[in-house]
């Protein structure tokens, strides 16, 4: 299909185009939001990613995203580093945060393993992880990647290659979310609640 | 064209599709392959859970679309709990799902795929056996019309004990004296398992545990689903290297 669009518009849609999440129809209204506000708005938004890009990276240690060679995590002597959290991803850093529950370190895998996708082991951070066990003097684990297919096959991984070095090894309950209905539970929600449940004081 | 139909599937695979959708592609009973938007179902408290997720045994309300068709409803027929209770028991689970999904075509009934995987995934839940996937994988090609002929040389006719059957090529249609020998080689503990396998022993195969007579029948397994279907098998692939 010929563009109809000139050649700069057809680029922006393009790239808009190529977001997680981005259609080729929500493409064309940003697209054409953009090229409507003013000049100095959409710059801002030029000039935030490309800052963005420029001055984050990974946290050398954690895969965090950071600003500088250690994250704000790792740089600070106040959290405790026997114990290890480990996301999928940066932004479920975030959410654990919130909680204000937990007070060690962190480790991002950058992914899950998917059996299907041919995404294993060596495409995730995980010898990064095995090699701060020692150095870190680490003593427990906490797998606290996603409560789906990939990310429990990436917990039973981790247990498996974590468990034989002494180190106490957790998985995250999962259980119902707080405002659900239990008729809508599914059975595999409800049985690990169950097998997560705790004497009421 | 918009009808609601209600099938039983298993869930093969599933593509994240824009803020919290996924595309599911279940192995239906009645309707073949099918491609499925489910809508919200990657957030927390969305009503399908984890109904959906891969290996998912499912009762569903379909809308049918042009190329997507919608979940409408979505149970479980049997719970997942048992294949994510062990990382044996997942990867042999995905390796089995996979090679459904490879093998199963788009709206073309095909009860008998949806049957044996809906076999293959209880097997395994009830127990992960070293030789549970590639016995499956032979079981697939003998259903494709791929079953080799194990009791006699292909080229020559030939039988034990006249003749030792040493190699195995699909190609040609099964085993073969050493006088004829083309394909790759096979030992007779793998041969003897193969038997078991195609003559109605197949528990006795599964009864097996892990050595490298079951390596050898899985890697041929695997070579021969490859070869047939013309690409490489990632699940299986992943796990056998740790
Ligand atoms: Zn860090
Ligand atoms: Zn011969």
């Amino acid at each position: 299909m010929a563009s109809v669009y000139t050649p700069p518009v057809q680029t922006l849609i393009d790239e808009l185009g190529r977001l997680p999440g981005i259609g080729p129809k929500s493409a064309q209204r940003i697209a054409f939001h953009l090229l409507k506000v003013p000049a100095d708005d959409a710059n801002r938004l030029a000039l935030a990613i490309s800052e963005a890009k420029d001055k984050v990276r990974f946290c050398e240690r954690c895969f965090n995203v950071s600003d500088a060679e250690l994250c704000g995590f790792c740089s600070d002597d106040r959290r405790d580093s026997s114990v290890i959290c480990v996301v999928e991803e940066a932004r479920d850093i975030v959410s654990i945060e919130r909680t204000g529950e937990f007070r060690g370190r962190y480790h991002v895998l950058l992914g899950s393993m998917s059996p299907l996708e041919g995404i294993g082991p060596e495409q995730l951070k995980i010898r990064e992880l095995l090699s701060r066990l020692g150095p870190e003097g680490v003593e427990e684990v906490i797998v606290c990647t996603n409560p789906n297919t990939e990310g429990e096959v990436t917990a039973m991984y981790l247990a498996r290659a974590l468990k034989p070095l002494g180190l106490t090894v957790t998985r995250i309950a999962s259980g119902l979310p707080v405002g659900g209905d239990l008729e809508y539970a599914d059975e595999l929600t409800l049985g690990r609640a169950l097998e997560g449940r705790r004497p009421i004081d | 064209m918009s009808e609601l139909y209600r099938d039983v599937g298993v869930v093969l695979r599933t593509y994240k599709l824009r803020e919290s959708d996924r595309i599911v592609v279940i192995m239906t009973e009645q309707n073949g392959k099918v491609r499925a938007v489910a809508k919200g179902v990657r957030k927390t408290r969305s009503k399908f859970g984890a109904r959906l997720e891969p290996m998912s045994h499912v009762r569903l309300l379909l809308h049918r679309g042009r190329e997507l068709d919608i979940v409408n409803q979505a149970e479980s027929v049997e719970t997942l709990a048992p294949l994510l209770s062990s990382l044996d028991r997942a990867s042999q689970g995905m390796a089995a799902i996979e090679a459904v999904d490879q093998l199963g075509l788009e709206r073309e009934p095909n009860p008998r795929l949806y049957r044996m995987a809906v076999g293959v995934l209880r097997t395994i839940a009830a127990r992960p056996a070293a030789l549970n996937v590639p016995a499956f994988y032979w079981k697939l090609l003998s259903a494709e019309g791929l079953e080799p002929q194990l009791d006699a040389c292909v080229r020559c006719g030939e039988t034990e004990p006249d003749v030792q059957l040493v190699s195995i090529d699909l190609n040609e249609g099964g085993v073969m004296c050493r006088a004829c020998r083309s394909g790759g080689p096979i030992s007779a503990a793998a041969l003897a398992i193969m038997r078991d396998i195609f003559d109605g022993r197949l528990n006795q195969a599964l009864a097996l545990e892990e050595s490298p007579a079951t390596h050898e029948v899985g890697a041929l397994a695997t070579r021969a689903l490859e070869h047939h279907i013309e690409r490489r098998l990632k699940a299986v692939a992943m796990f056998e290297r740790h």
